[in-house]
């Protein structure tokens, strides 16, 4: 377990090694948060919703701030494993899917961690309505951060079967394309999943992708109330747990298979 | 039971060449990486491997080391089957991939270092002393708190090698590990691994076509073709076999004809400029000297010292690889 702490460690310091792409990327998320923030005022403008703009308000920053939760990839794992570096890591006495979660963990932690802040300090000095609000109440924000971890926990597992996959298919990028589209479409990172017919909502909240970050900030909003969070976090359990156990059973099927090319 | 036991190791990869114009599909070739192979080292040899480039050299390593699984043979190292205890065997190897990289490009080397410390679960005091050790071995100090990706080629390597070494293998499997050494580094890695061997009697594979890491390093060789091994013994035993031919070259002042050389020997005139080549054992070359000097006066005569790379080119051609 020391070990996999260790990578975690290590990925983590790498993370930091970069300080301009950080900030490169908080500046951009901000610049998404505005501009898709003013599309829906401007919507509801219009035609005003069910849903108060406010909570539509607080999710896409939610969203927008949590961003590399969603959609990063460790592209150095990636390259490892289409020119045959992977080599040296099956020579280590570790079990390769915990070593990849660790590292994946890691940048997914620490990425979000890092622009989480500045970004969510800016959204809250935004005028109401425009920027984020307050948690509904402290033991709902408490779910909510529970729900976070656990979001966390699913998003890095479906992470490493997209990693299972390059090892199949060498070229990630395809796959990658396809995934990230059901990824930015039902995790809500688009359009607020609160914004869907209710009738897609029902099916739409049960998907993996909802799993990530729409449960925690929901709870976050009070679109669910305190008394569902249970049932939210089992769902995410079951979810997590899944998705773990049909990635390493996809990783075991490919290591066997294993070819490494070149040298 | 040998320490290393290969017995009719098979390995076969599938290929896809390029479309042709006209072909539907495209093609896919079968290669035979290693063919039936077999072979057996006793614990604390030092063996050379040698073979031409795709003869299969590098994939018998994975195999060894339990990254790739065969499709036919077995093979044991220290009584374990590499691929099916992956893990457990992993801990008793050391591994060095010339071409590929095991430390972390971002952060400097030591931070590297010290990861692959906790994976083996090295003990602190053990660790240091075997990085002060290795670290003075390959000349590594100044360079610890450096990034990797600020080193050259050749700092790169001894850093890749310190990384394999740290956590004291057993077993170490080199696969053409001085690439991009200077000259002062390779000697220093060689001086290294020999004490390596003697002192703590560790099994080495050394995989190169560096034939001075060979001669200088190993006892005993084995040379692969075609996935198949085409030799197994001690190196002069090796090019005995191919070549004992010398040649010596030499000008004399003046127009001099060549006096009448003994059968079994060869000359080239070129200029003014003899070729001959000779086999020491049945002419010694004392003799052949002393018969050139009494055709006439010499101005200029080199012998030639056999050089291994053209022994080993002559051999490949010999053996068709």
């Amino acid at each position: 377990m020391k070990a996999y702490l260790s990578v975690f460690r290590m990925r983590w310091k790498m993370e930091l090694q970069y300080r301009g792409a950080v900030i490169g990327g908080i500046v951009c998320q901000m610049f998404f948060g505005l501009i898709l923030v003013s599309l829906y005022r401007a919507l509801y403008a219009g035609k005003p919703q069910a849903l108060p703009i406010e909570a539509v308000a607080s999710y896409v920053w939610l969203q927008q701030a949590f961003f590399r939760m969603q959609l990063s990839s460790d592209s150095e794992l990636m390259d490892k494993i289409r020119t045959g570096s992977i080599a040296y890591d099956l020579c280590r006495p570790l079990d390769l899917y915990g070593y990849y979660y660790a590292r994946i963990l890691a940048q997914k932690l620490l990425g979000s961690l890092l622009r989480a802040g500045p970004m969510l300090l800016f959204a809250f000095l935004l005028p109401r309505g425009v920027g984020i609000t307050a948690p509904v109440s402290l033991p709902a924000l408490i779910a909510a951060l529970l729900c976070l971890i656990l979001g966390l926990l699913c998003t890095c597992a479906l992470e490493n079967i997209t990693m299972a996959f390059t090892m199949r298919t060498l070229d990630s990028r395809g796959v990658q394309a396809m995934l990230n589209l059901l990824m930015v479409t039902f995790s809500g990172n688009i359009l607020p999943l609160t914004l869907f017919p209710d009738s897609w909502q029902r099916i739409i909240t049960l998907l993996p992708y909802a799993q990530i970050l729409d449960a925690p900030i929901r709870l976050y909003t009070g679109q669910y109330a305190l008394g569902e969070a249970p049932r939210v976090l089992l769902i995410q359990g079951i979810w997590t747990l899944a998705l773990m156990g049909l990635g390493i059973l996809l990783w075991r099927r490919h290591q066997k298979r294993l070819v490494v090319q070149g040298g | 039971m040998a320490f290393i036991e290969a017995d009719g190791l098979t390995k076969t990869f599938t290929v896809r060449k390029k479309r042709q114009k006209g072909q539907l599909l495209r093609e896919k070739t079968q290669i035979r990486a290693l063919d039936a192979l077999s072979f057996s080292i006793e614990k604390g040899e030092l063996v050379g491997y040698i073979g031409p480039n795709g003869a299969g050299k590098s994939t018998t390593v994975k195999l060894l080391s339990g990254i790739l699984t065969p499709d036919g043979g077995t093979a044991r190292v220290g009584g374990r089957v590499p691929w099916q205890e992956r893990r457990q065997h992993a801990s008793h190897i050391g591994v060095v991939f010339g071409q590929r990289s095991q430390l972390w490009w971002d952060v400097p080397i030591l931070d590297s270092f010290d990861l692959l410390r906790e994976i083996y679960r090295v003990p602190e005091d053990r660790y240091k002393e075997r990085l002060n050790a290795l670290t003075e071995a390959l000349q590594l100090g100044e360079l610890l708190r450096t990034p990797l990706r600020l080193l050259s080629l050749g700092q790169r390597m001894r850093a890749e090698l310190c990384g394999s070494l740290l956590h004291g293998p057993e077993l170490l499997f080199l696969d053409e590990p001085t690439i991009g050494l200077d000259a002062v580094s390779k000697l220093a890695l060689r001086d290294f691994l020999m004490q390596e061997n003697r002192r703590n009697g560790t099994t080495v594979l050394l995989t190169t076509h560096d034939m001075e890491d060979i001669s200088a390093l190993c006892s005993r060789v084995m040379v692969l073709g075609h996935g198949k091994k085409l030799f197994d013994g001690a190196l002069p035993d090796l090019l005995a076999r191919y070549d004992t031919r010398r040649i010596i070259t030499l000008r004399y002042a003046g127009e001099v004809p060549l006096p009448q050389l003994p059968a079994g020997c060869a000359c080239e005139a070129e200029g003014g400029q003899y070729k001959i080549t000779y086999a020491p054992d049945k002419l010694p070359t004392s003799q052949l000297i002393a018969l050139l000097q009494s055709a006439g006066d010499i101005r200029e005569l080199t012998a030639q010292p056999q050089n291994i790379d053209h022994l080993i080119a002559a051999m490949y051609r010999e053996m068709d690889l």
